[in-house]
C-alpha cells in the first residue's frame, strides 16, 4: 500500500485545521477536564485540563501548525526534488509532524508531572526524526542526535524533580501539589530540576547550542518546532508549574539570570550570522530568554506578559522562518551576504515578512508592540538592572531583525529570484494579517493571555495592553530601544568586535565543545566496555557470575551472626531430592570433563531435567513444568547450533587460576543460596503468602497462573509485548525482514 | 524411521495436552506459556522429521503463525486495557473477586483465562515463526 505524499500532506493539514477548530470551540466553551486514574497504586493519572494555559498553547500548536503544514504541503515536494529523493519519503515526514502536534496539545493540557514527562519526551522523539529528515546528510543526523540527547537527557531532570515531589508530598498531580507544597529544600531542588529541563527545551544558555544545529531540519520543521512548538514546550512547563517555582526566590532569580544571558548571547550572535535560518535560530534563543525572564520576575504582571509574548513571538517567528524558506526556494541562496533587493520581485512576501519583522521588533500597529509593552512594564517593576537589560534586549532584537529584513529585501540585487507557489507565501501573509489585527484590536489575544496567566499565577490576572500617548516608562523604554537598535543597525563596527569575541569564546570553551568531548568520551568508554565483555566468553560469564557469587557471600557473612541464615537439617524424606541433586552434580561434572560436543550437551540437559524433578518434589509443579519444556527447547537449540558450527581443534586445556577462582566463588555462592532456599519453611507471610491467600478469591486454584494473569498481569503484559518486538527483530536479522 | 512415523502423529496428542493445560490452567498446574511451548515443540518435531518444506506443505496452516502471534498479543492487551473504558484500572478482571463464575468443567469463564489464552496463542505463534525462520536459514545456506 503506497500512500501518496500529497494525500498525506492534505490529511495532515486537515487534522491540524480540525484540531484548531476543536481547540477554538473548547476555548469558547470554557474548557473542560479529563481525569482517568490509569495506575492508581503508582499515583499515575491521565489528568488533562483544557484550561486557560492549555487552551492558549493548544491554539498556538494547532493554529500555527495548520499554517505551517499548508506551507509544508508546497515546500516538501520541492525539497525532496532538490535532494533527488522519491516523493514517497513524505511518509517519513507528515506522521511525525502530526504526532508532534498531538504531543504538544497533550503537554499543554497535562496536569500530572509524569504525564507531562511522557509528552515532553514524545516531542523530543518526534523532533529527532524531523530534524534528521534528510538522513543521508551527516550534519542532519548529528543535529538530530544532539537535539535528542540534550533535550532528552535533561528531561530526566523533570522526572527526578517529579519523583522528589512525590516522595515529599505523595502525589504527581499538579493541583494537589500546589495545595500541599511548602517552601523547603526538597521543593526548591525539585523546582530547580524541573526548571532546568524546561529552559533546556527552550534552548536557553548554557544548553542553547542544540537549536542552531537543528537548523539542518527542513524549513517547515524549523518554522513549527523552533518557533512555536518544541522550544515553546519549555516555557509551557514553566508556566504550568510556576506556583512551585514561586515558592523559592532563588529559583526565580536563576530564571532571570538564565533568561538575560540567553537574550544577550542569542541576540548578539544573531547579529553576526550570515545564514538566514541561523539568524532566526539565535533570535529564538534570545526571544525565549524574554519569556524565561518574565517567568522569573513572576507575579501577575510577569505571567501575563510571558503568555502574550509567547503568542506574539509564535506568530512572528514562524512567519519569518517560512520567509527564509520561501526566499531560499526563490533564489537557491541561504546567505544574507548573497541576497538583496528582493522586494521588487517578491512584493507580497516582502510586505508580509516586513510585518512579521516589525512584530518581532515591537513596532506599533502590530501585536508585537504589546508584548514589549507588558515586558517593559514587568521589567520596570523588577529593578533598575532588569529595566536596563530589557532596553538592551529590545535594541538587539530591533537590530538583528532589521538587518535580516533589510538585507534580504532592500539594497542592490545579488541573486536572481524565480516565481514561487502561492502556498509558500499565503501562510506568511495570513500570519501578517493576524499580527496587524492583534496590533489594532488586542483584546482577544490579551484575553487568551490573561486566561493562561491566571493558571500560571494561581489567581485571577488582569492585563490591559493599549496604546498610551504619554511619557510612561514603557513608552520611553520602547523609544530608547528603537533608538539604540537603529544605532546598532547603522554602525556595525560598534558591535562587530564584541560579537566576534563572544562567538570565539563560545567556540573555545563553550558548552557545545563540552558536549562534543563528553560524547566522544562516552563512545570510548562504551567501546572499551564492549571490547572487554565480548572479547572473551569467559569475561562475559564472569561478569555475571562473579558479582552474584560475591554478593551472596557478603550477604551470608553479614546475616550469619544474627541467625537469619537457616541451616536446615537433612531428613530421610529428603532422599529423592538428594538423589536428583546428586544426579545433577554428576551431570555437571561430566559437562566439564567430557570431550566432543554432543555429550556435554546431553549431560547439561540431564542436569536440567534433574533440577526440574527437584522442583516437582519440593512443591513447585508449575516451575517444574516450565523447566521441562524450556529444557527441551534449550537442548534442541544446543544440538542444532552445534551441528552447524565448524569443527575446530579443541582448545588446549589450560586451567587458568583466574577462571578457577571465578568458578569457585560463583559455585560457593550458588550453594549457599540454594541451601538457604531449601532450608526455608513454607512461606507464611509477605507478598507470596498474600498471593496464595488471595488466589481463591480471584477464582484461581493455581496461584502461579493467577499471579501471571492477574496479580502481576501488568508485568506479563510488558513481557509478552517485548517478546513480539524481539521476534520481529530476530526475524529481521535472520532473513532480512521476510514475514514468512 | 521411528521419528518419521511418530512426528506427524504426535501433533494431535500434543495439541490435546496443550488444550488440557490451558483449560485447567487457572485451577491446576500449568499456564498459557507451557501450553504454547508444547505446541511449538510438536511442530518443531515435524520440522526435524520431515524437513521444513514438507512440514509446511502438509500443514499449510502454519504460515499464519505470525498473524496468530499478533492476534494473541492483541487479545491479551485488550483484556488489559478494556477495563479503562469502563472506568476501572487496567487489569481489572471480570467477574469481580467473590462474584459467581460460570464453569464448564474446570474451565472458568473469566477474563483472566482469556488473557492466558492470548498468551498461549502468542507464545505458540512466535516460536513457530522462529522455527520457520531458523529452519529456512539453515536450508538456504
Amino acid at each position: 500500500m503506497r500512500v501518496n505524499g500529497r494525500t498525506l500532506a492534505f490529511a495532515a493539514v486537515a487534522t491540524a485545521v480540525a484540531a484548531f477548530a476543536a481547540s477554538l470551540a473548547g476555548q469558547l466553551a470554557g474548557g473542560g477536564t479529563l481525569d482517568v486514574e490509569w495506575a492508581p497504586t503508582l499515583g499515575l493519572r491521565l489528568d488533562l485540563a483544557f484550561d486557560g494555559l492549555g487552551a492558549m498553547y493548544a491554539l498556538i500548536a494547532t493554529g500555527i501548525g495548520a499554517l505551517v503544514f499548508a506551507y509544508g504541503a508546497a515546500y516538501l515536494p520541492r525539497h525532496l526534488e532538490h535532494a533527488k529523493r522519491p516523493g514517497g519519503d513524505a511518509r517519513r515526514f507528515w506522521p511525525w509532524m502530526v504526532l508532534f502536534m498531538g504531543s504538544m496539545v497533550g503537554l499543554a493540557c497535562a496536569r500530572d508531572l509524569v504525564l507531562m514527562f511522557v509528552f515532553f519526551d514524545l516531542t523530543a522523539v518526534a523532533s529527532y526524526f524531523l530534524i534528521g529528515f534528510d538522513h543521508d546528510r551527516r550534519e542532519a543526523r548529528g543535529a538530530a542526535l544532539m537535539a535528542l540527547l540534550v533535550t532528552g537527557v535533561t528531561a530526566v531532570a523533570l522526572l527526578i524533580g517529579a519523583v522528589l515531589l512525590y516522595a515529599e508530598y505523595g502525589t504527581f498531580s499538579l493541583p494537589e501539589l500546589f495545595e500541599r507544597a511548602e517552601p523547603g529544600t526538597t521543593t526548591a531542588i525539585a523546582a530547580a530540576l524541573i526548571a532546568f529541563a524546561a529552559v533546556t527545551k527552550s534552548a536557553q544558555v548554557p544548553l542553547h547550542f542544540w537549536l542552531p544545529r537543528a537548523m539542518e531540519a527542513p524549513t517547515p520543521v524549523s518554522a513549527y518546532l523552533h518557533s512555536a512548538a518544541m522550544v515553546a514546550a519549555g516555557v509551557l512547563v514553566l508556566g504550568r508549574v510556576h506556583p512551585l517555582l514561586a515558592l523559592d526566590d532563588t529559583v526565580l532569580d536563576a530564571l532571570v539570570v538564565v533568561g538575560l544571558c540567553s537574550i544577550v548571547i542569542g541576540g548578539a550572535l544573531a547579529l553576526a550570522q550570515d545564514n538566514l535560518k541561523q539568524i532566526l535560530a539565535h533570535s529564538t534563543i534570545s526571544q525565549y530568554g524574554y519569556v524565561v525572564v518574565l517567568y522569573g520576575i513572576g507575579g501577575e504582571k510577569g505571567a501575563a506578559a510571558a503568555a502574550l509574548y509567547v503568542i506574539a513571538h509564535a506568530i512572528a517567528k514562524s512567519a519569518l522562518f517560512m520567509t527564509a524558506g520561501a526566499v531560499t526556494e526563490a533564489t537557491g541562496e541561504t546567505r544574507l551576504s548573497h541576497l538583496g533587493g528582493l522586494a521588487r520581485e517578491l512584493p507580497v512576501l516582502a510586505a508580509a515578512s516586513a510585518v512579521a519583522a516589525a512584530t518581532l521588533a515591537a513596532l506599533p500597529l502590530t501585536i508585537g508592540f504589546f508584548k514589549d509593552e507588558l515586558f517593559f512594564a514587568a521589567a520596570a517593576g523588577h529593578g533598575a538592572f532588569t529595566q536596563a537589560m530589557a532596553v538592551v534586549a529590545a535594541a538587539l532584537t530591533f537590530a538583528y531583525i532589521g538587518r535580516f529584513w533589510l538585507g534580504v529585501f532592500t539594497g542592490p540585487r545579488r541573486t536572481e529570484a524565480h516565481a514561487i507557489p502561492v502556498l509558500l507565501v499565503a501562510p506568511i501573509a495570513l500570519l501578517a494579517v493576524l499580527a496587524v489585527a492583534g496590533g489594532i484590536v488586542v483584546e482577544p489575544f490579551a484575553h487568551l493571555a490573561t486566561d493562561a496567566a491566571t493558571v500560571t499565577a494561581g489567581a485571577a490576572v488582569e492585563a490591559h495592553p493599549a496604546y498610551h500617548l504619554d511619557t510612561r516608562a514603557e513608552n520611553l523604554m520602547a523609544l530608547g530601544a528603537w533608538g539604540l537598535g537603529a544605532l546598532l543597525l547603522v554602525w556595525p563596527r560598534v558591535w562587530a568586535g564584541v560579537v566576534a569575541a563572544i562567538a570565539r569564546a563560545g567556540d573555545v570553551a563553550g558548552p557545545r565543545r563540552l558536549y562534543g568531548l563528553s560524547l566522544r568520551a562516552l563512545y570510548r568508554l562504551s567501546d572499551r566496555l564492549h571490547g572487554a565483555e565480548v572479547g572473551d566468553l569467559r569475561n562475559s560469564l564472569a561478569a555475571v557470575l562473579l558479582p552474584a557469587g560475591a554478593l551472596i557471600g557478603i550477604a551470608f557473612v553479614a546475616t550469619l551472626p544474627g541467625g537469619a541464615y537457616e541451616f536446615g537439617a537433612v531428613d530421610p524424606e529428603d532422599l529423592p531430592v538428594i538423589v536428583l541433586l546428586a544426579l545433577s552434580v554428576a551431570a555437571g561434572v561430566r559437562v566439564l570433563r567430557d570431550e566432543g560436543r554432543l555429550r556435554p550437551v546431553l549431560a547439561l540437559s540431564v542436569l536440567g531435567f534433574a533440577l526440574a524433578g527437584v522442583y516437582a518434589i519440593v512443591g513447585a509443579p508449575d516451575v517444574a513444568l516450565v523447566a521441562v519444556v524450556v529444557e527441551t527447547v534449550v537442548t534442541l537449540v544446543f544440538v542444532g547450533v552445534y551441528s552447524r558450527l565448524p569443527t575446530t581443534r579443541r582448545s588446549q586445556r589450560r586451567r587458568r587460576p583466574r577462571n578457577v577462582a571465578a568458578g569457585v566463588i560463583a559455585g560457593v555462592g550458588a550453594f549457599i543460596g540454594i541451601w538457604a532456599a531449601l532450608s526455608r519453611q513454607p512461606v507464611s507471610e509477605g507478598d507470596a503468602a498474600a498471593h496464595v491467600e488471595l488466589a481463591p478469591e480471584a477464582h484461581g486454584g493455581d496461584v502461579v497462573t493467577v499471579i501471571l494473569a492477574d496479580f502481576r498481569g501488568f508485568d506479563t503484559m510488558v513481557e509478552i509485548t517485548v517478546l513480539v518486538v524481539a521476534l520481529a527483530g530476530v526475524a529481521h536479522l535472520l532473513r532480512g525482514g521476510r514475514g514468512w | 524411521m521411528i521419528l518419521e512415523f511418530a512426528a506427524p502423529r504426535l501433533l494431535g496428542p500434543a495439541l490435546m495436552v496443550a488444550g488440557a493445560i490451558i483449560v485447567k490452567g487457572y485451577t491446576d498446574v500449568g499456564d498459557g506459556f507451557s501450553a504454547g511451548v508444547i505446541v511449538a515443540l510438536a511442530v518443531a518435531l515435524r520440522y526435524v522429521a520431515l524437513g521444513p518444506d514438507e512440514a509446511e506443505r502438509t500443514l499449510p496452516v502454519l504460515r499464519h503463525a505470525g498473524t496468530l502471534a499478533i492476534c494473541g498479543l492483541l487479545v491479551s492487551l485488550s483484556v488489559a486495557f478494556v477495563p479503562v473504558a469502563f472506568g476501572d484500572p487496567i487489569f481489572t478482571h471480570y467477574p469481580a473477586p467473590g462474584a459467581s463464575v460460570v464453569k464448564i468443567g474446570t474451565l472458568e469463564l473469566i477474563t483472566a483465562v482469556l488473557f492466558d489464552l492470548g498468551l498461549f496463542v502468542l507464545v505458540a505463534g512466535s516460536l513457530i515463526v522462529l522455527i520457520h525462520h531458523l529452519s529456512h536459514l539453515v536450508r538456504d545456506e
